[in-house]
Protein backbone atom coordinates (compact mmCIF):
# COMPACT_ATOMS: atom_id res chain seq x y z
CA UNK A 1 0.00 0.00 0.00
CA UNK A 2 2.45 3.22 -0.99
CA UNK A 3 -0.08 5.67 -3.26
CA UNK A 4 0.12 8.62 -2.34
CA UNK A 5 -3.11 10.69 -3.06
CA UNK A 6 -1.80 14.25 -3.97
CA UNK A 7 -5.01 17.04 -4.89
CA UNK A 8 -3.07 20.14 -6.50
CA UNK A 9 -4.98 23.06 -7.01
CA UNK A 10 -8.10 21.75 -7.85
CA UNK A 11 -10.78 23.46 -9.73
CA UNK A 12 -13.68 22.65 -10.96
CA UNK A 13 -16.39 24.82 -12.29
CA UNK A 14 -19.36 24.17 -14.47
CA UNK A 15 -21.98 26.52 -16.21
CA UNK A 16 -25.14 26.85 -14.70
CA UNK A 17 -28.35 26.93 -17.83
CA UNK A 18 -28.53 30.28 -16.64
CA UNK A 19 -24.52 31.53 -18.05
CA UNK A 20 -23.97 31.92 -14.56
CA UNK A 21 -20.36 29.80 -13.34
CA UNK A 22 -20.55 27.64 -10.39
CA UNK A 23 -17.58 26.99 -8.56
CA UNK A 24 -17.76 23.40 -6.97
CA UNK A 25 -13.84 23.12 -6.37
CA UNK A 26 -11.76 26.18 -6.13
CA UNK A 27 -8.60 26.31 -5.77
CA UNK A 28 -8.20 22.52 -3.38
CA UNK A 29 -4.76 21.37 -1.98
CA UNK A 30 -3.86 18.49 -0.52
CA UNK A 31 -1.60 15.23 0.54
CA UNK A 32 -3.20 12.13 1.59
CA UNK A 33 -0.92 9.51 3.09
CA UNK A 34 -0.88 5.60 2.29
CA UNK A 35 -3.13 3.84 4.69
CA UNK A 36 -5.53 7.12 5.89
CA UNK A 37 -8.61 6.97 6.82
CA UNK A 38 -9.95 10.92 5.73
CA UNK A 39 -13.49 11.91 5.52
CA UNK A 40 -15.01 14.66 3.71
CA UNK A 41 -17.52 16.74 5.57
CA UNK A 42 -18.93 19.92 4.12
CA UNK A 43 -22.67 21.22 3.86
CA UNK A 44 -24.33 19.61 0.70
CA UNK A 45 -23.76 21.11 -2.29
CA UNK A 46 -20.30 22.49 -1.30
CA UNK A 47 -17.74 20.39 -3.35
CA UNK A 48 -17.73 17.01 -1.51
CA UNK A 49 -19.33 14.72 -3.90
CA UNK A 50 -17.45 16.59 -6.90
CA UNK A 51 -14.14 15.89 -5.27
CA UNK A 52 -14.90 12.31 -4.95
CA UNK A 53 -15.66 12.16 -7.88
CA UNK A 54 -12.88 13.53 -9.80
CA UNK A 55 -10.80 11.28 -8.00
CA UNK A 56 -12.64 8.61 -9.34
CA UNK A 57 -11.77 10.09 -12.80
CA UNK A 58 -16.23 10.14 -13.40
CA UNK A 59 -15.44 13.99 -13.77
CA UNK A 60 -12.67 15.63 -15.29
CA UNK A 61 -11.25 18.56 -13.47
CA UNK A 62 -11.39 22.51 -15.00
CA UNK A 63 -7.72 22.85 -13.81
CA UNK A 64 -5.17 21.66 -11.20
CA UNK A 65 -4.91 18.04 -10.95
CA UNK A 66 -5.24 14.48 -8.80
CA UNK A 67 -2.20 12.54 -9.11
CA UNK A 68 -1.90 8.96 -7.62
CA UNK A 69 1.77 8.51 -6.78
CA UNK A 70 2.96 10.87 -9.55
CA UNK A 71 0.57 9.18 -12.32
CA UNK A 72 -2.40 12.17 -12.83
CA UNK A 73 -5.81 10.80 -12.95
CA UNK A 74 -7.07 10.92 -16.04
CA UNK A 75 -10.50 8.31 -16.09
CA UNK A 76 -12.10 5.89 -14.02
CA UNK A 77 -10.14 2.69 -13.36
CA UNK A 78 -9.95 -0.23 -10.78
CA UNK A 79 -7.24 1.02 -8.89
CA UNK A 80 -9.62 3.26 -7.43
CA UNK A 81 -12.70 1.27 -6.27
CA UNK A 82 -16.12 3.29 -5.40
CA UNK A 83 -19.06 2.57 -2.99
CA UNK A 84 -22.11 4.95 -4.03
CA UNK A 85 -24.59 7.09 -2.22
CA UNK A 86 -27.58 5.03 -4.48
CA UNK A 87 -27.70 1.30 -4.84
CA UNK A 88 -25.36 0.24 -7.63
CA UNK A 89 -25.31 -3.58 -6.96
CA UNK A 90 -25.97 -5.40 -10.21
CA UNK A 91 -29.43 -6.78 -9.63
CA UNK A 92 -29.11 -9.57 -12.28
CA UNK A 93 -25.90 -10.89 -10.78
CA UNK A 94 -25.86 -12.93 -7.79
CA UNK A 95 -24.14 -11.37 -4.74
CA UNK A 96 -21.03 -13.69 -5.60
CA UNK A 97 -21.18 -12.77 -9.27
CA UNK A 98 -21.33 -9.13 -7.68
CA UNK A 99 -18.10 -9.08 -5.87
CA UNK A 100 -16.48 -10.91 -8.21
CA UNK A 101 -17.38 -8.15 -10.97
CA UNK A 102 -14.04 -6.21 -10.95
CA UNK A 103 -12.36 -9.54 -10.93
CA UNK A 104 -13.95 -10.93 -14.04
CA UNK A 105 -13.59 -7.19 -15.21
CA UNK A 106 -9.69 -7.23 -14.93
CA UNK A 107 -9.29 -10.80 -16.39
CA UNK A 108 -8.49 -12.57 -12.94
CA UNK A 109 -8.38 -16.54 -13.27
CA UNK A 110 -11.08 -18.37 -12.20
CA UNK A 111 -9.44 -19.87 -9.37
CA UNK A 112 -8.09 -16.44 -8.17
CA UNK A 113 -11.37 -14.68 -8.63
CA UNK A 114 -13.40 -17.57 -6.23
CA UNK A 115 -10.51 -17.19 -3.83
CA UNK A 116 -10.68 -13.30 -3.42
CA UNK A 117 -14.32 -13.59 -3.66
CA UNK A 118 -15.31 -16.16 -0.97
CA UNK A 119 -12.59 -14.23 1.00
CA UNK A 120 -14.48 -10.89 0.78
CA UNK A 121 -18.09 -12.19 1.16
CA UNK A 122 -16.75 -13.65 4.31
CA UNK A 123 -15.34 -10.61 5.46
CA UNK A 124 -18.44 -8.81 5.12
CA UNK A 125 -20.23 -11.93 7.01
CA UNK A 126 -22.23 -12.59 3.14
CA UNK A 127 -21.15 -15.84 2.77
CA UNK A 128 -24.26 -17.65 3.47
CA UNK A 129 -25.71 -15.35 0.60
CA UNK A 130 -23.65 -15.99 -2.09
CA UNK A 131 -26.32 -17.97 -4.63
CA UNK A 132 -28.95 -14.96 -3.81
CA UNK A 133 -30.22 -12.33 -5.95
CA UNK A 134 -29.75 -8.53 -4.10
CA UNK A 135 -33.58 -8.32 -4.36
CA UNK A 136 -33.66 -11.16 -1.72
CA UNK A 137 -30.86 -8.77 1.05
CA UNK A 138 -31.94 -6.35 2.91
CA UNK A 139 -30.78 -2.30 2.16
CA UNK A 140 -27.92 -3.08 4.63
CA UNK A 141 -26.73 -6.39 3.33
CA UNK A 142 -26.81 -4.85 -0.22
CA UNK A 143 -24.62 -2.14 0.77
CA UNK A 144 -22.13 -4.98 2.35
CA UNK A 145 -21.88 -6.41 -1.14
CA UNK A 146 -20.91 -2.92 -2.42
CA UNK A 147 -18.32 -2.81 0.28
CA UNK A 148 -17.08 -6.10 -0.42
CA UNK A 149 -17.09 -5.56 -4.63
CA UNK A 150 -15.25 -2.55 -3.96
CA UNK A 151 -12.75 -4.18 -1.78
CA UNK A 152 -12.43 -7.51 -3.80
CA UNK A 153 -11.06 -5.84 -6.93
CA UNK A 154 -7.95 -4.82 -5.20
CA UNK A 155 -7.44 -1.15 -5.05
CA UNK A 156 -5.40 0.60 -3.02
CA UNK A 157 -7.69 3.51 -2.61
CA UNK A 158 -11.26 3.00 -1.67
CA UNK A 159 -14.07 5.66 -2.22
CA UNK A 160 -16.92 6.16 -0.39
CA UNK A 161 -19.95 8.57 -1.54
CA UNK A 162 -22.46 8.86 1.97
CA UNK A 163 -22.51 5.29 1.26
CA UNK A 164 -24.54 4.42 4.42
CA UNK A 165 -26.84 7.63 4.07
CA UNK A 166 -30.09 5.98 3.42
CA UNK A 167 -30.00 3.16 6.21
CA UNK A 168 -31.14 3.40 9.62
CA UNK A 169 -28.94 3.85 12.55
CA UNK A 170 -28.61 0.44 14.09
CA UNK A 171 -27.77 -1.00 10.63
CA UNK A 172 -24.95 2.64 9.86
CA UNK A 173 -23.57 1.90 13.05
CA UNK A 174 -22.69 -1.72 12.36
CA UNK A 175 -21.68 -1.12 8.71
CA UNK A 176 -18.81 1.50 10.71
CA UNK A 177 -17.46 -1.73 12.42
CA UNK A 178 -17.35 -3.92 9.56
CA UNK A 179 -15.89 -1.09 7.70
CA UNK A 180 -13.15 -0.19 10.49
CA UNK A 181 -12.55 -4.13 10.79
CA UNK A 182 -11.47 -4.47 6.86
CA UNK A 183 -9.98 -1.00 6.91
CA UNK A 184 -7.67 -1.90 9.71
CA UNK A 185 -7.23 -5.25 8.24
CA UNK A 186 -6.28 -4.13 4.49
CA UNK A 187 -5.07 -0.74 5.85
CA UNK A 188 -6.45 1.11 2.55
CA UNK A 189 -6.50 4.78 1.84
CA UNK A 190 -10.12 5.45 2.34
CA UNK A 191 -12.18 8.60 1.34
CA UNK A 192 -15.37 8.64 3.08
CA UNK A 193 -17.40 11.53 2.04
CA UNK A 194 -20.39 12.55 4.82
CA UNK A 195 -22.29 15.72 5.87
CA UNK A 196 -22.61 13.14 9.73
CA UNK A 197 -20.24 14.92 11.76
CA UNK A 198 -20.19 12.37 14.15
CA UNK A 199 -19.65 9.26 11.44
CA UNK A 200 -16.87 11.15 10.96
CA UNK A 201 -15.55 11.17 14.73
CA UNK A 202 -16.38 7.58 14.54
CA UNK A 203 -14.12 6.67 11.27
CA UNK A 204 -11.35 9.02 10.72
CA UNK A 205 -7.83 9.67 10.56
CA UNK A 206 -8.45 12.83 8.80
CA UNK A 207 -11.38 15.47 8.54
CA UNK A 208 -10.99 17.30 5.44
CA UNK A 209 -13.86 20.22 5.47
CA UNK A 210 -15.25 21.97 2.78
CA UNK A 211 -17.13 24.90 2.41
CA UNK A 212 -18.52 26.39 -0.71
CA UNK A 213 -15.74 24.47 -2.63
CA UNK A 214 -13.23 25.69 -0.75
CA UNK A 215 -11.10 23.57 1.69
CA UNK A 216 -11.81 25.34 5.00
CA UNK A 217 -9.90 23.09 7.65
CA UNK A 218 -7.63 19.99 7.60
CA UNK A 219 -8.55 18.13 11.10
CA UNK A 220 -6.48 15.56 12.35
CA UNK A 221 -8.59 13.34 14.34
CA UNK A 222 -6.59 11.36 17.20
CA UNK A 223 -9.20 10.05 19.97
CA UNK A 224 -8.32 6.73 20.35
CA UNK A 225 -10.07 3.18 18.82
CA UNK A 226 -12.43 1.80 19.00
CA UNK A 227 -14.52 5.86 18.97
CA UNK A 228 -17.58 4.38 21.25
CA UNK A 229 -20.16 6.91 23.12
CA UNK A 230 -17.29 7.55 25.88
CA UNK A 231 -14.55 8.53 23.73
CA UNK A 232 -17.18 10.57 21.97
CA UNK A 233 -18.13 12.29 24.86
CA UNK A 234 -14.49 13.52 26.17
CA UNK A 235 -13.75 16.70 25.47
CA UNK A 236 -11.43 16.41 22.87
CA UNK A 237 -13.63 14.85 20.86
CA UNK A 238 -16.77 17.64 21.41
CA UNK A 239 -14.04 20.24 20.71
CA UNK A 240 -13.54 18.60 17.01
CA UNK A 241 -17.10 18.53 16.93
CA UNK A 242 -17.66 22.25 17.84
CA UNK A 243 -14.61 23.45 15.58
CA UNK A 244 -16.57 21.62 12.69
CA UNK A 245 -19.45 22.98 13.33
CA UNK A 246 -18.08 26.54 13.17
CA UNK A 247 -15.87 26.40 10.20
CA UNK A 248 -19.59 24.91 8.81
CA UNK A 249 -21.69 27.94 10.13
CA UNK A 250 -23.95 26.21 12.11
CA UNK A 251 -25.11 27.02 15.43
CA UNK A 252 -25.30 24.60 17.96
CA UNK A 253 -29.26 24.85 18.42
CA UNK A 254 -29.32 24.40 14.89
CA UNK A 255 -27.15 21.05 15.02
CA UNK A 256 -29.38 19.69 17.83
CA UNK A 257 -32.58 20.44 15.79
CA UNK A 258 -31.03 18.31 12.55
CA UNK B 1 -36.79 -11.96 22.94
CA UNK B 2 -40.60 -12.72 22.79
CA UNK B 3 -41.77 -16.02 22.42
CA UNK B 4 -44.76 -17.41 20.81
CA UNK B 5 -46.85 -21.03 20.27
CA UNK B 6 -47.38 -20.50 16.53
CA UNK B 7 -44.80 -23.17 14.99
CA UNK B 8 -42.97 -22.09 12.07
CA UNK B 9 -44.65 -24.62 10.06
CA UNK B 10 -47.57 -23.58 10.88
CA UNK B 11 -46.85 -20.08 9.47
CA UNK B 12 -45.80 -21.67 6.42
CA UNK B 13 -48.27 -23.87 5.86
CA UNK B 14 -50.73 -20.97 6.63
CA UNK B 15 -48.69 -18.73 3.88
CA UNK B 16 -49.30 -21.25 1.11
CA UNK B 17 -52.82 -22.10 1.64
CA UNK B 18 -52.94 -18.17 1.43
CA UNK B 19 -51.39 -18.48 -2.03
CA UNK B 20 -52.71 -21.48 -3.09
CA UNK B 21 -56.58 -19.48 -2.51
CA UNK B 22 -55.57 -16.76 -4.82
CA UNK B 23 -54.19 -18.42 -7.39
CA UNK B 24 -57.73 -20.66 -6.89
CA UNK B 25 -59.86 -17.20 -6.98
CA UNK B 26 -57.44 -16.14 -9.95
CA UNK B 27 -59.01 -18.61 -12.45
CA UNK B 28 -62.42 -18.70 -10.88
CA UNK B 29 -62.57 -14.70 -11.76
CA UNK B 30 -60.93 -16.10 -15.34
CA UNK B 31 -63.82 -18.68 -15.93
CA UNK B 32 -66.32 -16.44 -15.26
CA UNK B 33 -65.00 -13.68 -17.27
CA UNK B 34 -65.36 -16.01 -20.11
CA UNK B 35 -68.90 -16.97 -19.62
CA UNK B 36 -69.88 -12.97 -18.70
CA UNK B 37 -68.35 -12.71 -22.26
CA UNK B 38 -69.99 -15.75 -23.89
CA UNK B 39 -73.26 -14.86 -22.44
CA UNK B 40 -73.18 -10.93 -23.39
CA UNK B 41 -71.89 -12.88 -26.97
CA UNK B 42 -75.21 -15.15 -27.12
CA UNK B 43 -77.10 -11.61 -26.33
CA UNK B 44 -76.24 -9.88 -28.88
CA UNK B 45 -76.73 -12.55 -31.13
CA UNK B 46 -79.57 -13.65 -30.45
CA UNK B 47 -82.79 -12.88 -32.37
CA UNK B 48 -83.91 -9.72 -30.99
CA UNK B 49 -80.63 -8.37 -31.74
CA UNK B 50 -80.34 -5.32 -34.22
CA UNK B 51 -76.95 -7.28 -35.01
CA UNK B 52 -78.43 -10.95 -35.33
CA UNK B 53 -77.32 -10.92 -39.23
CA UNK B 54 -73.82 -9.81 -38.54
CA UNK B 55 -72.72 -11.73 -35.48
CA UNK B 56 -73.33 -15.92 -35.10
CA UNK B 57 -73.55 -17.25 -31.94
CA UNK B 58 -70.79 -18.57 -30.30
CA UNK B 59 -71.86 -22.20 -30.88
CA UNK B 60 -72.20 -22.02 -34.08
CA UNK B 61 -68.59 -19.94 -34.63
CA UNK B 62 -67.17 -22.82 -32.33
CA UNK B 63 -68.66 -25.51 -34.75
CA UNK B 64 -67.51 -23.69 -38.01
CA UNK B 65 -64.25 -23.37 -37.23
CA UNK B 66 -64.22 -27.21 -36.25
CA UNK B 67 -66.08 -28.65 -38.98
CA UNK B 68 -63.45 -26.72 -41.59
CA UNK B 69 -60.05 -27.14 -39.54
CA UNK B 70 -58.90 -30.37 -41.00
CA UNK B 71 -61.14 -30.14 -43.92
CA UNK B 72 -63.55 -27.39 -45.23
CA UNK B 73 -66.03 -28.95 -47.91
CA UNK B 74 -67.05 -25.07 -49.02
CA UNK B 75 -63.41 -24.40 -49.56
CA UNK B 76 -63.24 -27.59 -52.01
CA UNK B 77 -66.24 -25.95 -53.87
CA UNK B 78 -64.88 -22.61 -54.50
CA UNK B 79 -61.93 -23.77 -55.18
CA UNK B 80 -59.42 -22.65 -52.43
CA UNK B 81 -56.67 -24.67 -51.40
CA UNK B 82 -53.49 -24.35 -49.28
CA UNK B 83 -51.51 -26.87 -51.40
CA UNK B 84 -50.17 -24.55 -54.36
CA UNK B 85 -46.94 -26.54 -55.33
CA UNK B 86 -49.03 -29.59 -55.13
CA UNK B 87 -51.76 -27.97 -57.69
CA UNK B 88 -48.36 -26.84 -60.25
CA UNK B 89 -47.57 -30.86 -59.89
CA UNK B 90 -51.17 -32.16 -60.92
CA UNK B 91 -51.39 -29.52 -63.47
CA UNK B 92 -47.86 -31.00 -64.84
CA UNK B 93 -49.65 -34.28 -64.86
CA UNK B 94 -52.88 -33.46 -66.00
CA UNK B 95 -54.51 -33.47 -62.31
CA UNK B 96 -57.71 -31.81 -61.35
CA UNK B 97 -58.40 -29.86 -58.10
CA UNK B 98 -60.60 -32.84 -57.00
CA UNK B 99 -57.66 -34.75 -56.70
CA UNK B 100 -55.47 -32.56 -54.20
CA UNK B 101 -55.76 -34.73 -50.88
CA UNK B 102 -57.81 -33.73 -48.02
CA UNK B 103 -55.61 -31.84 -46.12
CA UNK B 104 -55.27 -29.24 -48.63
CA UNK B 105 -58.88 -27.84 -48.00
CA UNK B 106 -58.82 -26.85 -43.94
CA UNK B 107 -58.31 -23.74 -42.53
CA UNK B 108 -55.10 -25.30 -41.01
CA UNK B 109 -52.67 -24.76 -43.24
CA UNK B 110 -53.48 -21.57 -44.12
CA UNK B 111 -53.32 -20.55 -40.52
CA UNK B 112 -49.84 -22.21 -40.16
CA UNK B 113 -48.88 -20.43 -42.81
CA UNK B 114 -49.64 -16.72 -41.08
CA UNK B 115 -47.98 -18.46 -38.05
CA UNK B 116 -44.77 -19.12 -39.69
CA UNK B 117 -44.58 -15.97 -41.52
CA UNK B 118 -45.43 -13.80 -38.55
CA UNK B 119 -42.55 -16.17 -36.30
CA UNK B 120 -40.36 -15.33 -39.44
CA UNK B 121 -41.00 -11.83 -39.43
CA UNK B 122 -40.78 -11.31 -35.66
CA UNK B 123 -37.61 -13.09 -35.25
CA UNK B 124 -35.68 -11.55 -38.29
CA UNK B 125 -37.22 -8.07 -37.01
CA UNK B 126 -36.01 -8.67 -33.25
CA UNK B 127 -32.59 -9.94 -34.79
CA UNK B 128 -32.26 -6.72 -37.10
CA UNK B 129 -33.85 -4.03 -34.21
CA UNK B 130 -31.49 -5.59 -31.74
CA UNK B 131 -28.26 -5.81 -33.36
CA UNK B 132 -28.83 -2.12 -34.27
CA UNK B 133 -29.76 -1.06 -31.18
CA UNK B 134 -27.19 -2.89 -28.74
CA UNK B 135 -24.48 -2.18 -31.47
CA UNK B 136 -25.03 1.57 -31.39
CA UNK B 137 -24.50 1.37 -27.43
CA UNK B 138 -20.97 0.48 -28.14
CA UNK B 139 -20.70 2.52 -30.99
CA UNK B 140 -22.78 5.41 -29.96
CA UNK B 141 -22.21 6.92 -33.61
CA UNK B 142 -24.11 4.32 -34.88
CA UNK B 143 -27.11 5.73 -32.99
CA UNK B 144 -26.34 9.18 -34.55
CA UNK B 145 -27.01 7.73 -37.83
CA UNK B 146 -29.76 5.76 -37.26
CA UNK B 147 -32.34 7.46 -34.72
CA UNK B 148 -33.46 10.50 -37.12
CA UNK B 149 -34.35 8.02 -39.52
CA UNK B 150 -35.73 5.61 -37.44
CA UNK B 151 -37.86 8.14 -35.56
CA UNK B 152 -39.25 9.44 -39.09
CA UNK B 153 -40.30 5.82 -40.17
CA UNK B 154 -41.15 5.43 -36.37
CA UNK B 155 -43.80 8.22 -36.80
CA UNK B 156 -45.53 6.29 -39.68
CA UNK B 157 -48.37 4.58 -38.92
CA UNK B 158 -47.68 1.05 -39.73
CA UNK B 159 -51.52 0.43 -40.93
CA UNK B 160 -51.32 3.29 -43.78
CA UNK B 161 -47.27 1.74 -44.41
CA UNK B 162 -48.89 -1.89 -44.73
CA UNK B 163 -50.72 -1.43 -48.07
CA UNK B 164 -47.73 -0.18 -49.79
CA UNK B 165 -46.13 -2.90 -49.16
CA UNK B 166 -48.76 -5.30 -50.45
CA UNK B 167 -48.62 -2.46 -54.09
CA UNK B 168 -44.44 -2.89 -53.79
CA UNK B 169 -44.20 -6.74 -53.24
CA UNK B 170 -47.30 -7.82 -55.15
CA UNK B 171 -49.87 -10.57 -54.19
CA UNK B 172 -47.86 -13.37 -55.80
CA UNK B 173 -45.34 -12.95 -52.70
CA UNK B 174 -47.40 -13.55 -49.49
CA UNK B 175 -44.33 -14.53 -47.65
CA UNK B 176 -42.30 -11.01 -48.62
CA UNK B 177 -45.40 -9.10 -48.41
CA UNK B 178 -46.04 -10.59 -44.58
CA UNK B 179 -42.56 -10.82 -43.56
CA UNK B 180 -41.59 -7.53 -44.98
CA UNK B 181 -44.64 -5.43 -43.09
CA UNK B 182 -43.90 -7.06 -40.21
CA UNK B 183 -39.88 -7.22 -40.34
CA UNK B 184 -39.96 -3.44 -40.70
CA UNK B 185 -42.20 -2.95 -38.22
CA UNK B 186 -40.75 -5.42 -35.41
CA UNK B 187 -37.14 -3.66 -36.38
CA UNK B 188 -38.24 -0.23 -35.82
CA UNK B 189 -40.29 -0.99 -32.36
CA UNK B 190 -37.20 -2.78 -31.41
CA UNK B 191 -34.60 -0.38 -31.80
CA UNK B 192 -36.65 1.77 -29.92
CA UNK B 193 -36.91 -0.41 -27.27
CA UNK B 194 -33.36 -1.52 -26.75
CA UNK B 195 -32.20 2.42 -26.83
CA UNK B 196 -34.62 2.92 -24.03
CA UNK B 197 -33.90 0.15 -22.17
CA UNK B 198 -30.49 1.00 -22.18
CA UNK B 199 -31.27 4.84 -21.15
CA UNK B 200 -33.02 3.55 -18.22
CA UNK B 201 -29.80 1.47 -16.68
CA UNK B 202 -29.13 3.93 -13.73
CA UNK B 203 -26.11 6.36 -14.03
CA UNK B 204 -24.42 4.60 -11.16
CA UNK B 205 -24.52 1.50 -11.83
CA UNK B 206 -22.44 2.10 -14.87
CA UNK B 207 -20.28 4.51 -12.89
CA UNK B 208 -19.93 2.24 -10.56
CA UNK B 209 -19.08 -0.71 -13.28
CA UNK B 210 -16.50 1.48 -14.37
CA UNK B 211 -14.42 2.37 -11.16
CA UNK B 212 -14.59 -1.57 -10.72
CA UNK B 213 -12.59 -1.71 -13.73
CA UNK B 214 -14.96 -2.48 -16.17
CA UNK B 215 -14.35 -1.23 -19.80
CA UNK B 216 -16.53 -1.27 -23.14
CA UNK B 217 -16.67 -4.48 -23.58
CA UNK B 218 -16.84 -6.37 -20.35
CA UNK B 219 -20.03 -3.57 -19.42
CA UNK B 220 -21.81 -4.59 -22.98
CA UNK B 221 -22.08 -8.12 -21.61
CA UNK B 222 -22.37 -7.96 -17.45
CA UNK B 223 -24.22 -4.55 -17.47
CA UNK B 224 -26.04 -3.70 -20.85
CA UNK B 225 -27.18 -7.18 -22.15
CA UNK B 226 -28.48 -8.39 -19.16
CA UNK B 227 -29.94 -4.92 -17.56
CA UNK B 228 -31.79 -4.09 -20.77
CA UNK B 229 -33.61 -7.78 -21.55
CA UNK B 230 -37.03 -6.78 -18.88
CA UNK B 231 -37.78 -3.39 -21.22
CA UNK B 232 -36.85 -5.17 -24.04
CA UNK B 233 -38.97 -8.70 -23.34
CA UNK B 234 -41.57 -5.93 -22.77
CA UNK B 235 -40.93 -4.79 -26.04
CA UNK B 236 -40.87 -7.81 -28.00
CA UNK B 237 -44.44 -8.95 -26.29
CA UNK B 238 -45.75 -5.68 -27.86
CA UNK B 239 -44.51 -6.20 -31.48
CA UNK B 240 -45.61 -10.25 -31.45
CA UNK B 241 -48.79 -8.58 -30.55
CA UNK B 242 -48.96 -6.36 -33.19
CA UNK B 243 -47.59 -8.66 -35.34
CA UNK B 244 -50.47 -11.01 -35.29
CA UNK B 245 -53.14 -8.19 -36.23
CA UNK B 246 -50.47 -6.75 -38.97
CA UNK B 247 -49.45 -10.30 -40.58
CA UNK B 248 -53.29 -10.98 -41.01
CA UNK B 249 -54.45 -7.24 -42.37
CA UNK B 250 -51.79 -7.58 -44.68
CA UNK B 251 -53.26 -11.29 -45.66
CA UNK B 252 -56.63 -9.56 -45.92
CA UNK B 253 -54.91 -7.16 -47.98
CA UNK B 254 -54.80 -8.87 -51.07
CA UNK B 255 -52.58 -12.09 -50.08
CA UNK B 256 -53.56 -15.60 -51.46
CA UNK B 257 -53.01 -17.32 -48.78
CA UNK B 258 -53.24 -17.74 -44.76
CA UNK B 259 -55.81 -16.54 -42.08
CA UNK B 260 -56.50 -13.17 -43.47
CA UNK B 261 -56.98 -14.30 -46.82
CA UNK B 262 -59.60 -16.86 -45.32
CA UNK B 263 -61.21 -13.74 -43.46
CA UNK B 264 -61.50 -11.90 -46.60
CA UNK B 265 -62.81 -14.59 -48.64
CA UNK B 266 -65.35 -15.00 -46.04
CA UNK B 267 -66.29 -11.43 -45.76
CA UNK B 268 -67.41 -11.50 -49.36
CA UNK B 269 -70.46 -14.15 -48.18
CA UNK B 270 -71.72 -12.26 -44.86
CA UNK B 271 -75.29 -12.30 -46.22
CA UNK B 272 -75.07 -16.07 -46.59
CA UNK B 273 -75.69 -18.16 -43.34
CA UNK B 274 -71.96 -19.48 -42.63
CA UNK B 275 -70.40 -16.26 -43.65
CA UNK B 276 -70.46 -14.49 -40.17
CA UNK B 277 -69.74 -17.37 -38.20
CA UNK B 278 -66.34 -17.78 -40.23
CA UNK B 279 -65.24 -14.74 -40.06
CA UNK B 280 -65.78 -14.08 -36.46
CA UNK B 281 -64.32 -17.44 -35.59
CA UNK B 282 -60.87 -16.98 -37.62
CA UNK B 283 -61.23 -13.81 -35.86
CA UNK B 284 -61.45 -15.29 -32.41
CA UNK B 285 -59.00 -17.79 -32.92
CA UNK B 286 -56.42 -15.23 -33.92
CA UNK B 287 -57.38 -13.94 -30.74
CA UNK B 288 -56.68 -17.20 -28.37
CA UNK B 289 -53.78 -17.83 -30.51
CA UNK B 290 -52.03 -14.83 -29.74
CA UNK B 291 -52.91 -14.85 -25.92
CA UNK B 292 -51.68 -18.40 -25.69
CA UNK B 293 -48.30 -17.50 -27.14
CA UNK B 294 -48.11 -13.98 -25.45
CA UNK B 295 -49.03 -16.59 -21.74
CA UNK B 296 -45.64 -18.63 -22.91
CA UNK B 297 -44.16 -15.76 -23.29
CA UNK B 298 -44.47 -14.31 -20.37
CA UNK B 299 -43.33 -17.33 -18.32
CA UNK B 300 -40.46 -17.70 -20.15
CA UNK B 301 -40.07 -13.76 -19.92
CA UNK B 302 -40.57 -14.21 -15.91
CA UNK B 303 -37.88 -16.89 -15.85
CA UNK B 304 -35.12 -15.04 -17.54
CA UNK B 305 -35.60 -11.98 -15.91
CA UNK B 306 -36.14 -13.98 -12.00
CA UNK B 307 -33.81 -11.64 -10.65
CA UNK B 308 -35.92 -8.69 -10.90
CA UNK B 309 -39.60 -8.11 -9.28
CA UNK B 310 -41.38 -10.54 -11.69
CA UNK B 311 -39.02 -13.74 -10.65
CA UNK B 312 -40.20 -12.98 -6.97
CA UNK B 313 -43.69 -13.53 -7.74
CA UNK B 314 -42.94 -16.67 -9.65
CA UNK B 315 -41.53 -17.67 -6.76
CA UNK B 316 -37.98 -18.02 -8.43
Amino acid sequence: MSTVVNFENLWCVFEHRSGQLVHALEDVNFRVDPGEFVCVVGRSGHGKTTLLRVLAGLQPPTAGAVKLGDTAVTGPGSDRAMVFQQDTVFPWLHVKENVEFGLRANKLPEDERNEITNYWLQAVGLEEFADSWPRELSGGMRKRVALASAMAVGSDVVLMDEPFGSLDYFTRRNLHEVLLNLWFETKKTIFFVTHDIEEALILADRVILLAEGKLVDDIAVTLPRPRNEDVRATPEAVGIFKLILAHLGITEEEATQA
Amino acid sequence: MTTTDTDTLDVRAAAHRQKRRRQIAYVLYLILGIILSLLMWQLVAAPFSPLFYLVPPPFDAFRHFGENLMFSERMLERYVHACPDLLDELELTGGGMFDLPDHCFGYIRHIMRTTRNIMIAVTLGTVFGLTVGLSSLVFPRIADVVTPIAGFFGTTPIFIAAPFFVIWFGIEYPLMTTVGVVVFYTTLLMYFFSRRAADNIPVGIIESALTLGGDRGSIFRWVYLPGTIPEIAGGFRIALAGAWGLGTLVEVLGIQMGGGFLIRMWSFAMGVLEGPAAVVSLILFFGVLAVVVDGILVLFIRYITRWSESGRKLGL
